[in-house]
């Protein structure tokens, strides 16, 4: 299924969709959105690739190794900043309890480890929504050899 | 003699299923009815929404909305508190992400 159309405007619109996801992201801590959210646009972009070109091209993209390090990465940077506040004498994810440097309120880099979470939070969905894809799509085609 | 008796047996067969099929249809009828009457009642019973008095405004609200960016830095109250005053719970919700992922992988790559 090669469409002309759906490949040059999935090509013009990806990186749009990438920045848009990135931004949601880094302003968790600022305006409506967050990792969650972010990260699930960021995911939907690699899953746009992969379904208006093809399966390689989307793999091209961000391989299987990198996604998992990814997911698990993000997961332990989320448990790691809350080890660090303990480390620095608070409680488990204590933010400006333990002095997590807080700016000024309203600027990109302001709120501690909020910011620091919602980046690993943000990594942690984009990749588990492309490897959701991936296993599903390369479970389809494994399963329609076998059977 | 033997061909009409089988194909009697089969059409009681066939009308003891279709007789069973409605039975069990009506009695769904009724089960989701009767669910579906709870619900309506519960929902009319609740308190009306954006009323001052309501049992939600208390003082937890209160203290987020107003000492929310002092004591976390973040301007998005909504970040602040899943982030910050309830990030244990957000971490929680994270290791679902993560199981659910191991799960899909541990079951599809298995082929």
């Amino acid at each position: 299924m090669e469409d002309q159309i759906v490949r040059i405007t999935s090509r013009l619109v990806v990186p749009f969709i990438q920045v848009y996801g990135i931004y949601i992201i880094l302003h968790g801590h600022l305006s409506p959105g967050g990792g969650f959210s972010g990260g699930a646009i960021f995911g939907a972009s690699l899953v746009l690739i992969a379904l208006s070109f093809n399966l390689e091209a989307g793999v091209k993209q961000i391989s299987h190794d990198t996604s998992s390090i990814l997911e698990s990465g993000g997961a332990l940077g989320f448990v790691i900043t809350g080890l660090v506040a303990i480390a620095l004498g608070g409680n488990y994810l204590a933010n400006k309890a333990v002095g997590f440097p807080m700016g000024q309120a309203g600027e990109l880099f302001s709120a501690g480890s909020i910011m620091l979470i919602t980046v690993f939070l943000g990594f942690k969905v984009a990749s588990t929504i492309v490897t959701l894809f991936y296993n599903i799509i390369e479970g389809e085609d494994k399963g329609g050899d076998a059977h | 003699m033997e061909d009409i008796l089988f194909i009697l047996i089969a059409a009681i067969f066939a009308l003891r299923y279709l007789l069973r099929l409605q039975a069990r249809g009506v009695f769904t009828a009724l089960l989701v009815g009767l669910i579906g009457f709870f619900f309506s009642f519960t929902v009319a019973e609740m308190p009306p929404f954006g009323n001052p008095a309501n049992p939600v405004f208390n003082e937890i609200p209160t203290r987020f909305m107003e000492m929310g960016t002092l004591e976390t830095g973040a301007v998005n109250i909504v970040s602040s508190v899943i982030i910050d005053y309830r990030a244990f719970d957000t971490l929680g919700e994270a290791t679902v992400l993560f199981v659910a992922i191991a799960a899909v992988v541990a079951t599809l790559k298995s082929h």
